[in-house]
């Protein structure tokens, strides 16, 4: 009997709460208010706040066509590996409250980890659908992953360093209880912010799949359910990057939970998005190699720079 | 019940997303430039859902221009047919639809329902963006029926 409710309850987390549906519907209105807020900036009016649901069941119920050359199981399992990853990082990050499901020591790590494994499927999506576009897109996602995942994991690092923990959960607390030293982190946030760009593949960086350029990049290929679900990936790749921005440079909750606690992760999740919306509406796409030049020469300095505040700062709290 | 709920779900989200790519197959490049002025922030058609895609695979609409000229009408089938069902082809300009000024060119097939099935034809040497977003709204709407 005990067994059985346990199952039900670990099926419940993975797929309702905090797990995949709650990932999907809030995704797709922050893929929403993104666009919008887009569209705003450009003094236009922008999608109808449904639109992204539209998408993603019209592209489900389209046909699925699977290049002769591709390979075909890696072309179909590649898309969902990807969600996996996803939905299984959400529950070592705190939500509503300032505890995570799942949270141990160094948690940290494993999430950054697991958020790298989208974009490793990105790689082998485009890889295995053996397009010359595709190709091309899966190179320069692989040549960006070296760009802006230093910069990320070293700003990611600045508060652990502060709060003396490499829990998730216990970074949440420490800015918690000192709200104040969250001034301290400004540079490393915005770091963070920037490397997020990459990440997602949004404006400035988005040159794995630049349409201009390579048509539509490692997706050239994907069509119907399985292009579905890779948006959806990138949907709830930037809820869960934006969750976990909340909770080590923002302060979680505040030590709220319930409604207080909702509102406070909707607020300041989607103030994450309002950042990143800014960027992409007001830049435009560099090159290869000019984003890793950025990265290297610019982000991953002020990153460590980032470092050596904290530590200082840390010594300073500790007297 | 379920069924027909289904399908009501799948017709109001092809209506609501349809997302279109671009095709030239012999165009004078008005039409284009009409094209493209239509996908501007000044016509914004992202209110009606509609994304400029650049690969056949993701598109449902495809908008050709211009009449087709031999070298191209291998091309233009080829794009068709990369494309995932349900699609829809809309023919943009007088060229596009019966091979306008240049009908009888020596190298000139004709419209572009010589190769493949078009579902909404929009006359004009160039049309508006104006008629060109009613075209694409109307051929929608009959999706509904
Ligand atoms: S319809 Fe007119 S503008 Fe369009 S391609 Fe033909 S000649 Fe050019």
């Amino acid at each position: 009997m005990e067994i059985i409710k346990e199952l039900i309850i670990g099926l419940f987390y993975i797929i309702v709460f905090p797990g995949l549906l709650f990932l999907v519907i809030y995704g797709g209105l922050s893929e929403w208010l993104d666009r919008k807020f887009y569209a705003q900036m450009q003094n236009r009016q922008g999608p109808p706040w449904y639109q992204p649901f539209a998408d993603i069941i019209k592209l489900m119920s389209k046909q699925v066509i699977i290049p002769k050359a591709a390979d075909k199981k890696m072309f179909k399992i590649l898309p969902f590996i990807a969600i996996a990853a996803i939905n299984t990082s959400i529950f070592m990050i705190p939500i509503f409250s300032n505890s995570a499901l799942y949270g141990f020591r160094g948690d940290i790590i494993a999430v950054i980890y697991l958020l790298s494994i989208p974009t490793a499927t990105l790689f082998l999506i485009g890889w295995s659908s053996t397009s010359p576009y595709a190709t091309i897109g899966s190179m320069r996602v692989l040549t960006q992953l070296f760009a802006y995942e230093v910069p990320l994991l070293i700003a990611v690092l600045g508060p652990c360093i502060l709060a003396g923990s490499w829990s998730i959960e216990d970074v949440a607390v420490f800015f918690t209880n000192n709200p104040w030293l969250m001034l301290v982190n400004i540079i490393g946030f915005l770091v963070a912010i920037v490397a997020l760009q990459g990440k997602l593949e949004r404006v400035p960086f988005d040159i794995p799949h630049a349409e201009t350029e390579i048509v539509g990049g490692v997706f050239t290929e994907y069509s119907g359910r399985l292009y579905g679900f890779m948006r959806l990936a990138l949907d709830m790749e930037m809820v869960v990057v934006a969750a976990l921005i909340n909770a080590v440079f923002l302060g979680g909750s505040f030590g709220y939970s319930g409604w207080i606690g909702l509102l406070l992760f909707v607020i300041k999740t989607e103030f994450v998005v309002f950042l990143l919306s800014v960027l992409k509406a007001a830049m435009a796409r560099v090159k290869i190699n000019q984003m890793v030049d950025f990265c290297w020469k610019w982000l991953a300095p002020f990153a460590i720079l980032q470092i050596l505040i904290c530590i200082v700062a840390r010594f300073m709290i500790n007297g | 019940m379920i069924k027909n709920l289904k399908e009501k779900a799948v017709t109001w989200s092809r209506i609501k997303s349809p997302w279109v790519l671009h095709y030239n197959s012999g165009s004078c490049n008005g039409c284009d430039i009409e094209t493209l002025d239509a996908l501007t922030p000044r016509f914004d058609i992202e209110r009606f859902g509609v994304l400029l895609k650049g690969s056949p695979r993701h598109a449902d609409v495809l908008l050709v221009t211009g009449a087709v000229t031999k070298q191209q009408a291998k091309r233009l089938r080829r794009v068709y047919d990369q494309m995932a069902a349900p699609k829809f082809v809309v023919a943009i300009g007088a060229c596009a639809c019966s091979g306008g000024v240049m009908y009888g060119c020596y190298g000139v097939l004709g419209g572009v329902d010589k190769i493949i099935p078009v579902s909404a034809y929009i006359p004009g040497c160039p049309p508006r963006p104006e008629a060109l977003i009613d075209g694409v709204v109307k051929l929608l709407s009959t999706l509904k029926k």
